[in-house]
């Protein structure tokens, strides 16, 4: 079933995670992404993964849902890992040397670590936000960082306000989408074989209900909005105003102190974490 | 002979997921051919899945749905030719309108089975007959239509493949009450000519007392009880217990019972409880 989704859903819950303030995870976030680009030694990998583990085991999401998070990029990730594997030339002899195809040492390795790299990206990414920010906190959130933009005319609430109806909407349209594949499958239309020609054709008689029923959704939102007085953030006061804990600070502090380390990691002179690469590489791959 | 059976089917949402939720527990039934059955049940009792199982849209978990004693799933890849047998209007069907015309879309499923071009136009005049559809609608776009004609087009949609049994998921939602007495009298007039099984889900308890012979209900996953209309709404007790209603001629025929007027007869139909009263005072009618 397509809802079987999981990539960019809220799991709601109470964990520690759950708990902070949607701009202290939003910050966090942009944080780790800057980190997971810094890292380019093992032992940086390795903090980052720790610190990725810390955040799964903190928000109490289970290890099942995120791999589940994953599975849609299996693919992404293996082609691209074959493309360094093949296309990297490394100093030294090919491990393998088979008419033009080459394998070096450095490109398994860089392989290994890009596959690492976004695997955690997109693990830490989706704990510290998707998974465990509702999408209505997501977006105030995102209004109040912005907010100083509203001085130089930048319309960021409507912005904040579009993507709320965005992800509100994506559920809905799932469902719909599977509604409607359902009701035609049941008048013998087949979305899955046949050429590609007939595979797109097949989509028609999805499609069409598909952009019937969302514009008139959307009209429906406009006036229901307009009903009860909406005209954007005109004297427009918020239910939940957003503030920040200690434990935010507390984490800001970590967040802090791990970017800290990154770069430490990342300006350490090269032949040092280099040899350092060289052993864990070595015990990886060829002692076990 | 039992046209459509299920027998010990389990159905669970999300299965394997934080969200799992069990939809259906080991229920079986069957559906009488030539017959009316309605299926009624509070929201979130089991009826949509039920329904989505037994044209093969769903995968049961566990049990079987058999059609003339073969189960569906017999072969996997010829499920779609059991979505013929078993045709599927599903709640609100409108939403799935599609086509230039009218005619294009009541003859986008007979155009997948693979007919002819004069069988098609054949089964189009033929479900546009029963549904109401007038040839002048026949060539207008499905758009311009009124709510209750878009319904009409998409109940002949699934009409038009001829199906051995009928199902429908609250075909009558919405409508006003000469929209529900054309479409579901057109329904069960075609029951009446082709003898094919029709399922109806409904929260019409006015409907089910009126078009149908049988009824199961549903309550909570499992099948509550089954049996004809007779034996479902003589026990109106039984069904407010699960918070269902009763048809509103029952209420007044077991009030007038209660106090004291000795009515007997199909007590859940406006003309059952008119007769019995008239047999009450003696009168010949008039």
């Amino acid at each position: 079933m397509i809802s079987d989704i999981t990539l960019g859903q809220f799991f709601p819950g109470n964990s520690p995670i759950h708990k902070l303030d949607p701009r202290t995870k939003l910050l966090l976030t942009v944080a780790f992404i800057v980190a997971v680009f810094l890292a380019n030694s093992p032992l940086a990998f390795f903090s980052l993964f720790l610190a990725v583990l810390t955040l799964v085991l903190a928000s109490q999401i289970s290890f099942k849902v995120i791999l589940k998070g994953i599975k849609p990029i299996i693919y992404v990730l293996i082609f691209t890992a074959l493309i360094n594997i093949f296309m990297t030339r490394g100093e030294g002899e090919p491990l393998i040397s088979f008419y033009i195809i080459k394998i070096y040492k450095e490109g398994i390795i860089r392989a290994f670590f890009m596959a690492f790299r976004v695997i955690l990206l997109i693990i830490g990414t989706s704990v510290l936000l998707t998974y465990t920010t509702s999408p209505i906190s997501l977006t105030d959130g995102i209004e109040s960082l912005l907010s100083p933009l509203k001085k130089i005319g930048v319309p960021v609430h409507v912005f904040a306000m579009m993507m709320t109806i965005a992800l509100r909407f994506i559920p809905t349209l799932i469902e719909e989408t599977e509604k409607i594949m359902n009701a035609q499958k049941s008048r013998g239309a087949d979305f899955s074989s046949g050429s590609l020609i007939k595979r797109a054709k097949a989509l028609i008689p999805l499609l069409i209900p598909l952009f019937v029923s969302s514009f008139k959704r959307a009209d429906e939102l406009a006036i229901a909005m307009e009903c009860r007085c909406y005209r954007g953030d005109k004297n427009r006061t918020k239910l939940v105003k957003l503030s920040y804990k200690p434990k935010d600070f507390l984490w800001f502090a970590f967040g802090i102190l791990f970017i800290s380390l990154m770069i430490a990691l990342r300006i350490i002179p090269q032949h040092i974490s280099g040899s350092i690469s060289e052993e864990l590489f070595n015990f990886l791959f060829f002692k076990i | 002979m039992n046209k459509l059976e299920i027998r010990n089917v389990s159905f669970i949402y999300g299965k394997g997921t934080p969200f799992e939720r069990r939809a259906l527990d080991d229920v079986s039934v069957s559906f009488e051919s030539g017959k009316i059955t309605g299926l009624i049940g509070h929201t979130g009792s089991g009826k949509s899945t039920l329904v989505n199982l037994l044209n093969g849209l769903y995968k049961p978990h566990g049990g079987e749905v058999l059609l003339d004693g073969v189960s569906i799933w017999d072969k996997p890849s010829e499920i779609s030719k059991i979505r013929y047998r078993v045709g599927l209007v599903m709640q609100y069907p409108e939403y799935q309108l599609f086509d230039e015309t009218v005619r294009g879309d009541i003859g986008f499923a007979p155009r997948n089975q693979g007919l002819s071009e004069s069988e098609i136009s054949e089964r189009v005049a033929e479900a546009a007959k029963f549904t109401g559809i007038t040839d002048e609608m026949l060539d207008k776009s499905p758009f311009e239509l009124s709510g209750g004609q878009k319904r009409r087009v998409a109940i002949a949609g699934i009409l038009a493949m001829k199906p051995d049994v009928l199902v429908l998921d609250e075909p009558a939602a919405g409508l006003d009450p000469r929209g529900r007495r054309e479409i579901l009298g057109g329904l069960s007039e075609y029951v009446k000519q082709s003898g094919i099984t029709l399922i109806l889900v409904s929260h019409s308890m006015e409907d089910m007392a009126y078009y149908c012979d049988n009824v199961v209900v549903m309550s909570d996953s499992k099948i509550y009880k089954a049996g004809t209309v007779d034996e479902i709404f003589s026990s109106a007790e039984e069904l407010e217990k699960i918070g269902l209603d009763v048809p509103v001629i029952s209420k007044i025929a077991a009030r007038l019972k209660a106090d004291g007027f000795n009515l007997d007869g199909k007590l859940y139909t406006v003309e059952g409880v008119k007769d019995a009263i008239i047999k009450y005072l003696g009168g010949s009618g008039r």
